[in-house]
C-alpha cells in the first residue's frame, strides 16, 4: 500500500485490450496499466470489443461480463472457438463484480486464463496480477 | 379398482330403479283391481291371473332395458379391441362419450389397451404414422414430446408441444426442429452437438438436459425446461429422435430472481467500492508526498474503510449463498502460513490506522492444508476484523497456527480488548447476533462470526471461542491437514487451478504466494 513501491518491472510493447462498460473504471485501468508500460486500448462495445480481439494484436485481455451488445461470456466462447477465431495468443482475464452462476462459473474456469472480481483489487493490485501471468 | 366400483353402482341403481317401477305397476295394477272388483265381482283369483301375466310382461321388458344396459360397456370393449386388431375387419372405434354406463371405466381400459398397442408397435409389429397422429396415449401425455427423424425434421408432436411453444400441430410438423426451437443452453453440452456425436457413434443413447430455455417470440413468455432426448438409430419407423420437455419455467425464475438480487445488489455496491478505491490509491500515488501528515492518515483510513465495506459486501454474498444451500468449496492444497500471511498483509491496513499491531506466530513446518482459498481467507478476514473492532483500548492481536495432538492445523485469533460474558458466548455464532452492550459503539451485523462457522464446518473442521469479559477473546479454528483430504480431493476436477483471495490464474502457482 506504500505508495512510493515500485510496481513491477515496466512492462514494454505488451499490449492490452479493456472490454469494459464502466468508462471511469476503464480509465483508472488504463492509467495504471500505463504506468507499468503497457499500451492498452478501451473498448465499451462487446461486438466491437470482440472484433478488435480477433485481430490478435494484444497479449491480454481484460475481459468484463457484462458489456453491451455482447455479453463477456459469449465473447470468451466466440474467442475459444477455432472456427469464429482461429488463433488467439492473449491471455483472457474476466474481469467482473457479477456474481455467476455455477454453470457459467464453469465455463469461465475452462476458457479463461484469469478471473477477478474487480472490488478486491485496486488498479495497481491488477496490473501485479498480470505481471504474474504475462 | 375405483372405475370399477363406480361402475357397479352404476348398475346397482339402474337394477334398483328397474324393480322399483315393477313393483310399483305390479301393486298398482293389484289394487286397481281390488277397486274394480268391489263393483264388477272379479274374482280374486282372476285379478291374480291378469297381475302375473302383466308381470312377466314387464319382466320381459325390463329385462330387455337392463340387459341393453348392462352390455354397453362390454360392446365398446369389444369394439375397441376390433378396432385396433391387425385382422383388417373394419369396426368403427367406440364413442366412448355416448356411454352410459360404466364410461370411466371403458375409457381407462381403452387407454391401456391403447398403450399396449403402443409398446406393441415399436415392436414393429404395427404404427402407422397416421395412427401415431391419432395416438390416444402421445396425445393425452402432458409432457411436450417431439419425434424427430434422420434429419432433425419433426415427424411427430403432440397436443402438449404444441400448447407449450403455442404453436399449431400442422405447422409443427415437417419443420426443421431447430427452426421452430431456438434453445439457449446453459453450457457448451447443447442438444445439436450431442446429436451430432451420437449420430457418428453410436446406435442408441440418452442424455439429458437442465435449465434449457427457450427463445421465444416478444408476446410470448420465456420457458425454462430440462429436456430428455433418446436417440435410436435402426427405429424401423425412422423414429430417430425422441424428446420430452419437462418444464420448470416457475420453479428456475423464482431461483433466478432469488439469487439475482443479491448478485444485483452485491454488484451495484461493488462497481462504486471499484472505483472508489481506484481513486483512493490514485490520489496516494499523485499526491503522497505532498499531503500533511493528517491528509496522508485521513487518505489511508478512507482506503481502510473502503475496503471493510468491500469484506462487507462479500460477507452478504456468502451469507446468501449459505442460507440457499449454495456455498460451494474447491478443496486445493494450500501451504497454511502463506495464507495467513496474506491475509494479515491484507488487512494490515485496516489495524493500523487504528493504531493496533497484528502479531503472527506460525508454527514452522506446518503440514499443508487442504482449504478453499478464497472461502478460508474470508474466515481470517471476519476474525481479525473482530478483533480490531473489539480491542478497545489495547494495540496488539496476536495471531497463531499451529498443529494439535489430534493432528489438526489449529488458527488462534486473540485480542486484548472488552471480551464476552459468559452467558451469551453461545449465541454467538448464531446470524445476526451482537452483543447488545457493544452495539451503540461498534458496527457490525452480526454475520460474520454466523459465516466462518459455516465455510470452517464446510472444511471440516470447528469454530470455538474463549473470552473473559475486560480481558479480550480468543477465536479459534482447526482445519484437515491435506493428507486427510486428498482421497476426497483427487475425485474432483480443477486440480490445477490456483485460488488466490481475489482471484484465480489457470496453473500458476505466483500469485501472491
Amino acid at each position: 500500500m506504500d505508495p512510493k513501491e515500485p510496481v513491477g518491472a515496466k512492462q514494454p510493447h505488451k499490449k492490452v485490450l479493456c472490454i469494459e462498460d464502466e468508462h471511469f473504471i476503464g480509465e483508472l485501468y488504463q492509467r495504471a496499466l500505463g504506468n507499468a508500460g503497457y499500451d492498452t486500448i478501451l473498448e465499451v462495445d462487446g461486438v466491437k470489443g470482440l472484433q478488435l480481439a480477433q485481430t490478435d494484436e494484444f497479449d491480454i485481455i481484460l475481459l468484463d461480463l457484462m458489456v453491451p451488445n455482447l455479453t463477456g461470456i459469449e465473447i470468451l466462447r466466440a474467442l475459444r472457438d477455432p472456427t469464429k477465431t482461429p488463433h488467439l495468443k492473449a491471455k483472457i482475464i474476466i474481469t467482473t463484480n457479477l456474481e455467476q452462476r455455477e454453470d457459467v462459473k464453469e465455463d469461465i474456469e475452462k476458457q479463461a486464463d484469469g478471473y477477478i472480481v474487480k472490488a478486491e483489487m485496486t488498479p495497481k493490485e491488477l496490473v501485479e496480477f498480470l505481471t504474474n501471468i504475462a | 379398482m375405483d372405475y370399477l366400483s363406480r361402475t357397479k353402482r352404476q348398475y346397482w341403481i339402474v337394477l334398483f330403479v328397474c324393480f322399483l317401477i315393477y313393483n310399483a305397476l305390479i301393486v298398482g295394477l293389484w289394487l286397481l283391481l281390488h277397486s274394480l272388483g268391489s263393483h264388477f265381482h272379479v274374482a280374486n283369483d282372476i285379478a291374480l291371473l291378469i297381475c302375473s301375466v302383466f308381470g312377466l310382461l314387464l319382466m320381459i321388458v325390463f329385462s330387455s332395458i337392463i340387459s341393453k344396459y348392462l352390455i354397453e360397456p362390454l360392446k365398446a370393449i369389444w369394439q375397441l379391441i376390433l378396432h385396433i386388431s391387425p385382422s383388417g375387419v373394419a369396426v368403427p372405434a367406440p364413442n366412448i362419450d355416448s356411454l352410459k354406463t360404466g364410461r370411466e371405466l371403458v375409457a381407462n381400459l381403452a387407454m391401456q389397451v391403447y398403450q399396449l398397442t403402443a409398446v406393441a408397435g415399436q415392436y414393429g409389429t404395427k404404427a402407422a404414422d397416421s395412427e401415431l397422429n391419432n395416438n390416444f396415449v402421445a396425445n393425452k401425455l402432458p409432457l411436450p414430446l417431439f419425434i424427430l427423424d434422420s434429419g432433425e425434421t419433426i415427424i411427430y408432436a403432440n397436443i402438449a408441444a404444441s400448447d407449450y411453444i403455442g404453436t399449431p400441430v400442422k405447422d409443427l410438423t415437417g419443420k426443421n426442429f431447430y427452426m421452430v426451437m431456438d434453445m439457449s443452453f446453459p453450457s457448451e453440452s447443447t442438444l445439436d452437438k450431442w446429436l451430432k456425436d451420437v449420430k457418428a457413434n453410436t446406435a442408441t443413447a440418452s442424455m439429458s438436459w437442465e435449465r434449457v430455455r427457450l427463445n421465444v417470440l416478444d408476446n410470448h413468455p420465456t420457458r425454462l425446461f430440462d429436456l430428455a432426448a433418446f436417440y435410436n438409430k435402426d427405429n424401423p419407423q425412422n423414429y430417430e429422435t425422441m424428446l420430452v420437455l419437462f418444464d420448470h419455467t416457475k420453479q428456475y425464475s423464482q431461483d433466478d430472481q432469488a439469487v439475482s438480487f443479491v448478485a444485483l445488489s452485491v454488484h451495484e455496491l461493488r462497481t462504486p467500492l471499484t472505483l472508489l478505491r481506484g481513486y483512493i490509491e490514485a490520489f496516494e500515488e499523485e499526491l503522497g508526498n505532498e499531503m500533511n501528515p493528517d491528509l496522508k492518515d485521513f487518505m489511508q483510513k478512507m482506503g481502510a474503510t473502503a475496503q471493510q465495506l468491500n469484506a462487507f459486501v462479500n460477507n452478504i454474498l456468502n451469507v446468501a449463498r449459505v442460507d440457499n444451500d449454495q456455498l460451494q468449496l474447491s478443496l486445493h492444497e494450500e501451504k497454511w502460513d502463506s495464507i495467513v500471511e496474506s491475509a494479515i498483509t491484507n488487512i494490515a491496513l485496516r489495524a493500523k490506522v487504528r493504531g493496533i499491531k497484528l502479531e503472527s506466530h506460525i508454527e514452522p513446518g506446518l503440514p499443508t492444508v487442504g482449504v478453499d482459498r478464497l472461502s478460508i481467507y474470508e474466515v481470517l478476514n471476519n476474525l481479525i476484523d473482530n478483533a480490531i473492532k473489539y480491542s478497545n483500548d489495547s494495540k496488539v492481536i496476536k495471531i497463531d497456527a499451529h498443529l494439535t495432538h489430534e493432528g489438526m492445523i489449529e488458527t488462534t485469533v486473540q485480542d486484548f480488548g472488552v471480551g464476552i460474558s459468559p452467558n451469551i458466548m453461545s449465541n454467538l455464532f448464531t446470524k445476526f447476533y451482537r452483543d447488545h452492550r457493544n452495539r451503540s459503539q461498534i458496527g457490525g451485523t452480526g454475520l460474520g462470526l454466523y459465516l466462518s462457522k459455516a465455510i470452517v464446518s464446510a472444511h471440516g473442521g470447528n469454530i470455538w471461542v474463549r473470552s473473559t469479559l475486560g480481558q479480550g477473546s480468543i477465536f479459534g479454528f482447526t482445519l484437515k491437514p491435506y493428507t486427510m483430504l486428498a482421497e476426497e480431493i483427487k475425485n474432483s476436477d480443477n486440480k490445477d487451478i490456483v485460488r488466490g483471495a481475489h482471484g484465480w490464474i489457470k496453473n500458476h502457482s505466483l500469485y501472491r504466494r
